[in-house]
């Protein structure tokens, strides 16, 4: 009897160091230095810096989550206070192209089209100015905006824009302007996300603020072969790393599980049973919302 | 003279400058095919010679997937294109998540629909059937 007692007792040893070892997988860590030498992002090839700019978030996903959860449209997010007039260096011009171009997004998520006319005029104005005005679709965008007649051509054509320009600055050795543009729709969309998140908790948005962790490394090694070119450079490299910094102690931990694959109408979809849980405290939400906001802001204003 | 060399840089300059605009029919035809609940993400523009001995698919990219979201991978190929637009997608630790090739069947999916539950970044491989020369397109968009 007692043979079969501590025969059963590890048998539920073993049964739960199983499961446990099986559901649960390393969680995502930050490479191991505070902050990334220079010399390490210089020896980024161009096809690693092109895979890094096509990886970035898209606006218009962020925008999709808050459709999915119902989240009102509001005017107040957007950077209107950037005059296009008044972008005097390259550096202000790239960055707010990048910023108009998340606010493009989102307002062609909502199909707020009349309103980004406006935008539309200022991203043309910009990129003109740094001459990749020939890669904008300016004149496709705003009859599509107009008629309110196909939001996926639409989408298309205005990413498509944003793609073409990013593709002509980085082979035109103008690198600099282009992981402008990329930090610009990313700061941007974080924005939106952390200033609904403020107003309308909800666990799925706040995750997907949390997990700009898994993406935070690949924008730093982006801008960091420029963090000593100017100090308008230096100066958004120390901001970089501040959000960062909120950053460190934000966990995401992963359980594992196998796919499941059903055949559905010619097509084949597969659900993953895998997940990505994230681990953040009110108070570091808070700190994430408020290092945004304040980067933006500051951001925005450089007029 | 003079009139031929003018002549040649303005048609010199509009070249350049029409190049841009310029974009890839196939792409744009693939793009907003994609179904009328799909909302484009971006594209990847493929074209492969014949390979040599083949074991791995050629054309690689890396790409952040976010749980919560509904994706659908399209291919499309290009008229005169050998090989089928295939593709596969394997998570960081190297796990196949999914293939639109089944190898038992052989049956090739022009897309496949995946519900993410797990963020994090992505290797999305392309290569065209048994390692024929191809040209074609993969969209990725999301589906509500």
């Amino acid at each position: 009897m007692k043979g079969r007692v501590f025969l059963l007792l590890i048998m539920v040893f073993f049964g739960f160091s199983c499961r446990n070892s099986k559901s649960k997988a390393p969680e995502f860590v930050f490479p191991q230095s505070d902050s990334i030498p220079v010399s390490e992002a210089e020896k980024l090839s161009p096809e690693a810096i092109a895979d890094i700019s096509k990886n970035i978030s898209s606006p218009v996903e962020i925008a999709n989550l808050l459709q999915t959860l119902q989240v009102p449209f509001s005017q107040t997010y957007l950077a209107e206070s950037i005059d296009a007039n008044k972008q005097s260096t390259n550096f202000d011009k790239a960055l707010k192209l990048g910023i108009l171009g998340a606010d493009l997004g989102y307002l062609n998520m909502y199909e707020k089209t009349e309103s980004s006319l406006d935008v539309l005029s200022s991203i043309r104005k910009i990129a003109e100015d740094i001459k990749v005005g020939q890669f904008f679709d300016f004149e496709s965008i705003k009859r599509l905006s107009k008629n309110k007649s196909n939001l996926d051509s639409l989408l298309f054509i205005s990413i498509d824009s944003y793609s073409k320009i990013d593709k002509y600055l980085r082979s035109d050795d103008r690198g600099q302007l282009s992981a402008l543009m990329i930090i610009g729709v990313w700061i941007e969309g974080q924005y939106l996300a952390t200033q609904v998140v403020n107003l309308y908790p909800n666990k799925m948005l706040s995750d997907r603020i949390g997990e700009q962790k898994i993406i935070l490394n690949d924008l730093l090694l982006l801008i960091s072969p420029y963090c000593n070119r100017d100090p308008e450079f230096t100066s958004l490299c120390k901001d970089m790393q501040n959000i960062k910094d909120k950053y460190r102690d934000i966990r995401i931990t992963y359980t594992q599980g196998e796919p499941v694959s059903v055949e559905k109408e010619g097509g084949l979809t597969i659900k993953q049973t895998e997940t990505s849980v994230v681990t953040m405290s009110k108070e570091q939400l808070n700190g994430v919302i408020e290092i945004t906001k304040n980067v933006r802001n500051r951001l925005i204003l450089n007029n | 003279m003079k009139k031929t060399i003018i002549t040649l840089i303005f048609l010199f300059t509009l070249g350049v400058l029409s190049f841009g605009q310029v974009t890839d029919p196939l792409i744009s035809n693939c793009a907003i095919n994609t179904g009328a609940k799909a909302k484009y993400l971006k594209d990847f523009r493929i074209q492969l010679g014949k390979a040599g001995i083949q074991s791995d698919l050629r054309y690689k990219a890396n790409m952040s997937l976010w749980k919560n979201t509904k994706y659908r991978f399209t291919m499309c190929n290009a008229e005169n294109s050998k090989g089928k637009l295939i593709l596969a997608i394997k998570d960081e630790s190297n796990k196949l998540i999914l293939s639109s090739f089944d190898k038992k069947t052989g049956k090739i999916y022009s897309f496949i629909d995946f519900e993410c539950h797990k963020s994090g970044l992505y290797q999305i491989s392309y290569d065209f059937t048994d390692g024929q020369p191809g040209s074609g397109v993969g969209v990725v968009s999301m589906i509500k």
